[in-house]
């Protein structure tokens, strides 16, 4: 690859890196915020992506399309979409243990998987939806990816200020003393379930946005253009590694983890095939180990949140 | 005079940082029954879980049959012949009445038939109920449940949780004639009891813990005539 | 749709895929009941059985059959290392934790079995089996009968060692009252270790099954992952007999809904009775634990 080629994809990966980091924050306010274990990361994300796609992409024969409608529209209407998905989702999982939790968001995913794969009228299918319009798309090429690139550092940091803000509002104090101890918060009358609803919305419409900023990035989307299991993977890991409860860590986490990540298939995708295979699930074994590892050795994260280790959820040893 | 089976001596210690017990000693001879009362918080239950190696001790010294158990774990406690009846989730609720009791004897091998022939003849009512699962007993019976598993070890202490807590005063009296019935064949018995004037009179010895350390202590019968002990520590 | 096609191609590919459904629910409910946690990785550790299966068959040249208890007995040794590695050190801590550890478990052994035999499917036997008529109205293949014989046999095996054995007295107690457990001189760690070699063993059992009659491929145990855990909570949480009834229920549910809705959505059927079982009566069927 030449330098202007290399130069593209290191744009890409920070691209890349931004989209993930918008992903880590909404889990952030699920996870490290109210001790919720969302494993359907996935659907969200995929839910954004598509509604995004439809709404602003062309008209083609046999699905639902052709409203052109500008992008920005699209991505309202993706945070829109996913925040009403995790709706009633939130209300009938949220009161379920958290092991319980893990599976239905699991289950939630796959079921938006299937549908997404099989209702051609809607979604394309398979074949999914091409022609997704991007911002800054008519420029040169290197241009287009650091405009896209600003783009999405924007919406980033948008999304972290206004977390930030959320975090130290008396809504965040909240949600912390909810999450530390739910028993007492529900005695002050705090409305628990309420809380974790919000916080269960929030957290979604912000990986449905992350999914349109990637079908507009990519100007398409199909069901495999992600591998679910390892996108949602690196999330986790990306929050929990970073530190979770706390925002700073997740972005941090993000732009680690999926620096690694890229790097590791960038020197992989070189070998010989037969071997590059073998390596690609070497990695995602890695993946899986460093999960372990972080748990057991460094389970604060790199950057710990202030006063406490980490979140605790509602069921305590 | 004989040494005591257990002795507890100057017991310090509490669950996590705080202390609740500040200095418990008792002790307890072969062949009585000894009861410890006091108000409400007063650390009896804690006392005796200080024994069974359920509280982190942080002082003293408890010594059984000339043995330092100090610190030891329950799982070690248990194979020396000290046997623990908790309060409450006593009983393994999905398993039969014998299936409770087998349990009880996990730790022998061998035959069992002695042992469960012993129990059964201290309680009639478990062995017309064997088949049952203990979930499904009334609390009194679940209580009998209870002691019989403990007593499937033949231990040579036994540690009663406030074992009337909750019953009929019907139940109460046959749980008290029982543990007078398991003295009488050999084992010495500790217990914590919030109905004190009904343990104090049945009892050999008794001992009056308030703020999680020692107040009185004297026979059953003389701690019932003491006036003070009576209006301060036994509500009247 | 006349009877004789509703038996055989509805309910009994329906009681099979459930008796598969009944060995990982059973293995699920256990870890519920003993370990206390929602066994994310026990899909994979399926996967990972009916692989090792094959490997051993291939290596060997045995009968796949015959390599089963091997793959049973090599799946339990892997069972106790991922819990003495992975999970043991999380013990005193939140269980959602050991949770994670196990969704991050079932992606590593997912990987060991692709970079081993890689992502294309495979069988344990190649061709064509005819079924068998039998009695005029069933019609069953070789591997249909020994597969309801095998899991007939090993829930009679299991519910025998729980019942009868000491150690599995101790299991059912440690189940039902850890702290009581303990009291009795019950030593949790060994109690763990074997629920370990147990679950090991029928994971091993299911994918075996599953594979023999469907077929071996890297995602299997991931895909039956949600259909088991719907079963093992639709059973009754904590609960053998739980376990079976609901592995039964889903794989007839399964088979059968492809009368109502579309073929694709076949799988979406285990994850509505969930919901429904945890919407209206979070305890199951049978009355299970509530964790």
């Amino acid at each position: 690859m030449d330098a202007l080629g290399l130069l593209n994809y290191a744009l890409f990966i920070l691209i890349l890196a931004g989209i993930y980091g918008l992903m880590a924050l909404g889990l952030n306010v699920q996870w490290g915020l109210t001790g919720l274990f969302n494993a359907g990361i996935a659907g969200f994300f995929a839910i954004g992506a598509y509604a995004s796609a439809i709404l602003t992409g062309p008209a083609v024969a046999g699905r639902v399309g052709g409203f052109a409608l500008p992008v920005p529209a699209g991505w309202l209407a993706a945070m829109a979409l996913a925040a009403l998905l995790a709706w009633p989702i939130g209300r009938v999982c949220l009161r379920l243990r958290s092991d319980y939790l893990a599976i239905a968001t699991i289950g939630v995913a796959e079921i938006i998987r299937l549908t997404i794969r099989s209702e051609d009228w809607l979604t394309g299918g398979v074949r999914g939806i091409a022609g997704v319009p991007r911002p800054f798309g008519d420029l040169p090429y290197l241009t287009a990816q650091l405009a896209y690139l600003a783009l999405v550092l924007a919406v980033v940091v948008v999304a972290y200020r206004m977390m930030e803000r959320q975090l130290h509002s008396p809504w965040g104090r909240m949600m912390r003393a909810i999450r530390d101890n739910e028993a007492a918060a529900a005695a002050m009358g705090k409305h628990v379930e309420r809380r974790r609803l919000e916080a269960f919305v929030l957290g979604s419409a912000l990986m449905g946005l992350a999914g349109a900023l990637f079908a507009h990035l990519n100007r398409s989307i199909t069901p495999d253009a992600i591998d679910p299991m390892i996108v949602t993977f690196l999330v986790w890991i990306m929050l929990i590694l970073g530190g979770s409860g706390n925002n700073r860590g997740a972005l941090l986490g993000a732009l680690v983890i999926w620096l690694i990540w890229s790097l590791s298939e960038l020197a992989t995708d070189r070998l010989p095939t037969e071997v590059a295979i073998q390596a690609k699930y070497a990695r995602m074994f890695l993946i899986g180990l460093a999960l372990q590892l972080v748990l057991r050795f460094r389970p604060d994260g790199l950057l710990p949140e202030a006063r406490r280790t980490r979140p605790r959820t509602q069921d305590h040893p | 005079m004989s040494a005591p089976l257990l002795t507890m001596t100057d017991v310090r210690g509490g669950y996590g940082e705080a202390d609740i017990l500040d200095g418990v000693s008792l002790h307890v001879d072969a062949g009585e029954i000894v009861v410890i009362v006091g108000p409400n918080g007063a650390g009896k239950s804690s006392a005796m879980k200080a024994v069974f190696g359920l509280l982190r001790v942080r002082g003293g010294r408890i010594v059984f049959d000339g043995e330092d158990i100090t610190g030891w774990s329950p799982e070690r406690i248990v194979r020396r012949g000290i046997c623990f009846v908790p309060q409450v989730d006593n009983v393994f609720r999905d398993m039969s009445v014998h299936e409770n009791l087998e349990m009880g004897a996990f730790l022998r091998r061998g035959d069992l038939s002695a042992a469960f022939d012993r129990v059964y003849a201290l309680f009639p009512d478990l062995k017309a109920r064997a088949r049952t699962l203990a979930g499904n007993l009334s609390g009194g019976q679940r209580q009998m449940v209870a002691m019989g598993r403990a007593l499937m070890l033949e231990p040579r202490l036994l540690l009663l949780d406030e074992p009337t807590a909750g019953l009929s005063p019907k139940y109460m009296e046959q749980i008290f004639r029982i543990t007078r019935d398991v003295r009488d064949a050999g084992v010495a018995i500790l217990l914590v009891e919030q109905h004190a004037k009904q343990a104090l009179a049945f009892c050999d010895r008794g001992y009056v813990l308030a703020t999680g350390a020692n107040r009185c202590e004297s026979t059953g019968a003389g701690l019932l005539a003491d006036p003070e002990v009576v209006h301060l520590f036994l509500g009247g | 749709m006349d009877l004789y096609e509703f038996i055989n191609f509805h309910l009994i590919p329906g009681l099979l895929l459930g008796s598969i459904y009944a060995l990982g629910a059973i293995g699920v409910t256990l870890v519920f009941g003993i370990l206390r946690f929602a066994h994310l990785a026990h899909g994979d550790m399926l996967t990972l059985g009916a692989f090792l299966a094959l490997g051993v068959a291939g290596l060997t040249g045995l009968d796949p059959w015959f390599a089963l208890p091997v793959a049973m007995a090599l799946t339990a040794g892997a069972a106790l290392l991922i819990d003495a590695t992975c999970y043991d050190y999380l013990r005193e801590r939140p269980r959602i934790l050991t949770v994670m550890a196990s969704l991050g478990v079932a992606l590593m052994v997912r990987a060991v079995v692709q970079m081993g035999w890689g992502t294309d499917p495979t069988t344990y036997a190649t061709g064509i089996v005819r079924p068998t008529e039998y009695l005029g109205w069933f019609l069953l293949r070789d591997r249909e009968l020994m597969t309801f014989a095998a899991v007939i046999v090993l829930v009679a095996v299991l519910e025998a060692f729980l019942r009868l054995t000491r150690w599995g007295r101790a299991m059912r107690a440690m189940s039902d009252n850890p702290d009581l457990a303990r009291l009795c001189g019950v030593d949790n760690r060994q109690v763990i270790r074997l629920t370990w070699v147990i679950v090991g063993m029928l994971c091993a059992a299911a994918g075996f099954l599953l594979g023999i009659n469907t077929e071996v491929w890297a995602m299997m145990g991931w895909w039956a992952l949600l259909p088991i855990f719907a079963a093992a909570i639709l059973g009754g949480v904590g609960r053998i007999d739980g376990a079976v009834l609901g592995g039964l229920v889903i794989g007839l549910a399964e088979e059968l809904s492809v009368l109502v809705v579309p073929a694709q959505y076949k799988s979406a059927t285990a994850f509505v009775i969930l919901l429904l079982v945890l919407l209206f009566r979070p305890r199951g069927i049978l009355k299970g634990k509530v964790l």
